[in-house]
């Protein structure tokens, strides 16, 4: 039987809501992307030029990227093994210790600062311990690390989880019949098969990594990162001063994700 | 040998349960039921990839329950292959290989060796299954588990590796399990037959056995039995009937019967069956049997009943009169159902003597069938 023809104010009514719906999605788009547009646009230049005179700014991008780069490896480190067990395993207390990895995403950033200096200033027994050691976290980069990793590791668990996810769990049987361990079929097959997504979390880990600002200032205000120091310009000399450092860091941010969204496009083209 | 001794496990919500059956050393076997019926389930288990919950396997004379799948001696193949995309075709097959040598041996019995150069993203599905069958074997397992490995097979090269996969079977003295769905495959490969549905197996034995003898009307129909009907059996004679000595030799067919898919068993002896008959509606058959007297189904193949326009001078003990009501020709075979009193009864044969004998609906003929091609359950 043939689907009847919409009735024309029927066809109208569409026309509304597909009308609304791309005027918000423009309004929206426009939103997100005209900011950032404009920091670049206005800032940019002048940030380039002063990579090369203020030795501050130059500082602050090399602690950004050596700290961001501890923070995602330390993730990458210890996140992989329980990506895979939450996609894998179904276990008792899977979905709590879920809910438990998504918690930083979900509190406001300094809170998540105060939370590390519970747990690592020097009057915590962790924090104590540590600093017995000899490893002072609060006000070095250590701080920096440990408020990168809180807050932009459970980005990587969740993009990884979905990655080993997605790769069908009958590859891993195959290899154990084939007389792999469980290790090494997760070395020779899930982990190249899913590596695209593991490679683009660790991305995504690292840039939300190199934008924390909330959770840094708490623990680590001095060695300054980058958004540290840019807040430190904005509100010590006001916009202008801290337009160039703002401007580098976006595009410190952007980088690795238009490579990771350029690499994306170019394989999905070989594939075809 | 493959022997699960009530074997049970869990895939999800999916239950396996007390699934018991022997495929001996160096035998083939078919495992058959319908869709979702844990047919692959079955396999992951004897494989150990999904964990038992309960009951014993014996793999080659050893428990093997508690031994991870590495160490199991087999070989699995799923219908979908799961090549492994990152790695080339000849690394696909090298894999977990006995040695180089066995790789390139079973590359090429199976055609794959021409595969070798392509990416494995670039084969087709019945090139892919190809390849998978070429890993499995070249790590020359002991048993070999199939899950439905020529599915994605086009009919010329089905014929090819199936002939192959037998041959390698024979040569290594490998047992042998394979998921199917096609009866002519279950009929022309295996030793012994399972057949499973809800995750119990439900009947097991040779496919003769399991084809001609179903424990049941639900496995009967299943098997596609054409003619099962309900009905009430009685004991005419609790000694072995002297008229089966009468019936061995074949029927003098007036109409070649179609060949069935499985090889008929011979005729039983008539040692421990006894003479009955079986009312449904207008019919009455004549059965040579050991099912007990009351309720029950009997089960005749289509390819049982002889079609003839006067009544055969054989020694068929069931001879009905009845009219076509209907002919379904499916190239050389024709399907013919005869309306005996009310009761439908299918007929397979020739779609050549179906033309012979000129049928067409209304035609008047006789249906004929012996008292051991009845079978009560």
């Amino acid at each position: 039987m043939m689907a009847a023809p919409s009735s024309p104010p029927a066809r109208g009514a569409q026309r509304a809501v597909a009308l609304v719906a791309a005027v918000a999605s423009s309004l929206l788009l426009l939103f997100l992307a005209v900011p950032i547009g404009k920091l670049i646009g206005a800032g940019g230049l002048d940030g380039v030029r002063q990579l090369f005179s203020d030795g501050e700014l130059r500082q602050a991008l090399g602690l950004t990227a050596f700290t961001a780069t501890a923070a995602t490896l330390l993730g990458v480190l210890g996140g992989t093994p329980l990506a895979w067990l939450l996609a894998r395993r179904d276990f008792h207390g899977r979905a709590v210790l879920a809910a438990v990895l998504d918690l930083p995403l979900l509190i406001p950033h300094p809170v998540a600062g105060i939370a590390l200096l519970l747990l690592l200033g020097r009057e915590s027994a962790v924090g104590g311990a540590l600093l017995a050691a000899g490893l002072r976290v609060v006000g070095t980069p250590l701080g920096i690390i440990a408020a990168m990793l809180f807050v932009a590791a459970p980005l990587f668990i969740s993009g990884a989880r979905e990655a080993f996810a997605r790769v069908e769990p009958r590859y891993e049987a195959v290899a154990r019949t084939l007389g792999d361990s469980p290790l090494r079929a997760f070395l020779r097959i899930t982990l190249p098969m899913s590596r695209r997504g593991l490679i683009a979390s660790a991305v995504v880990m690292w840039a939300r990594a190199v934008s924390e600002f909330g959770a840094i200032v708490v623990l680590t205000y001095n060695p300054k990162v980058a958004s540290v120091l840019s807040y430190d310009r904005f509100t010590s000399f006001g916009l202008r001063e801290a337009l160039p450092v703002a401007a580098v860091l976006a595009v410190l941010a952007l980088i690795p994700l238009i490579a990771l969204r350029t690499l994306r496009g170019a394989d999905d083209g070989a594939r075809t | 040998m493959i022997d699960c001794r009530a074997l049970s496990a869990r895939h999800g919500s999916f239950r396996l349960a007390d699934v018991s059956f022997v495929v001996p050393a160096g035998k083939y076997g078919v495992v058959i039921g319908p869709a979702g019926s844990g047919k692959t389930t079955l396999l992951e288990t004897i494989a150990g990839i999904v964990p038992q919950t309960s009951g014993a396997l014996w793999l080659h004379g050893c428990d093997v329950t508690s031994v991870v799948p590495e160490a199991r001696g087999i070989g699995l193949v799923y219908q979908h292959a799961f090549l492994f995309p990152h790695l080339s075709v000849a690394r696909n097959i090298a894999y977990g290989a006995a040695s180089p040598e066995v790789a390139e041996q079973v590359a090429r019995r199976f055609g794959a060796d021409v595969l070798t150069g392509r990416p494995v993203r670039a084969l087709s599905g019945g090139e892919r299954q190809l390849v998978a069958l070429a890993r499995a074997f070249a790590r020359r397992p002991g048993v070999v588990l199939l899950d439905e490995p020529f599915s994605a097979l086009d009919p010329r090269r089905r014929t090819i590796v199936r002939r192959e996969v037998r041959a390698l079977h024979r040569e290594w003295g490998l047992t042998t399990l394979q998921v199917t769905h096609d009866f002519t495959e279950a009929g022309l490969l295996g030793d012994v037959a399972i057949l499973l549905d809800e995750g119990r197996a439900l009947q097991s034995g040779t496919p003769e056995e399991v084809f001609r003898r179903p424990a049941s009307s639900y496995i009967a129909e299943f098997l596609g039995a054409e003619n099962v009907l309900a009905g009430t059996a009685r004991v005419l004679e609790e000694r072995a009937p002297d008229w089966l000595e009468g019936e061995p030799a074949p029927l003098t067919p007036s109409v070649p019967s179609v060949p069935p898919v499985p090889q008929v068993p011979p005729a039983p002896s008539a040692h421990g069956y006894r003479a009955m008959e079986f009312t449904s509606g207008s019919l009455t058959l004549y059965v040579v049997g050991d099912f007990p007297a009351g309720a029950g189904y009997a089960v005749i193949r289509a390819e049982e009943i002889v079609l003839s326009l006067v009544p055969p001078d054989g020694s068929a003990r069931n001879r009905f009169r009845g009219i076509v009501s209907e002919l379904a020709t499916l190239g050389a075979l024709t399907r013919v159902t005869v309306d005996v009193g009310g009761v439908p009864l299918a007929a397979s044969l020739t779609t050549r003597s179906a033309k012979e004998l000129g049928l067409t609906e209304g035609t008047a003929v006789t249906a004929s069938f012996k008292a051991t091609g009845v079978h009560l359950c």
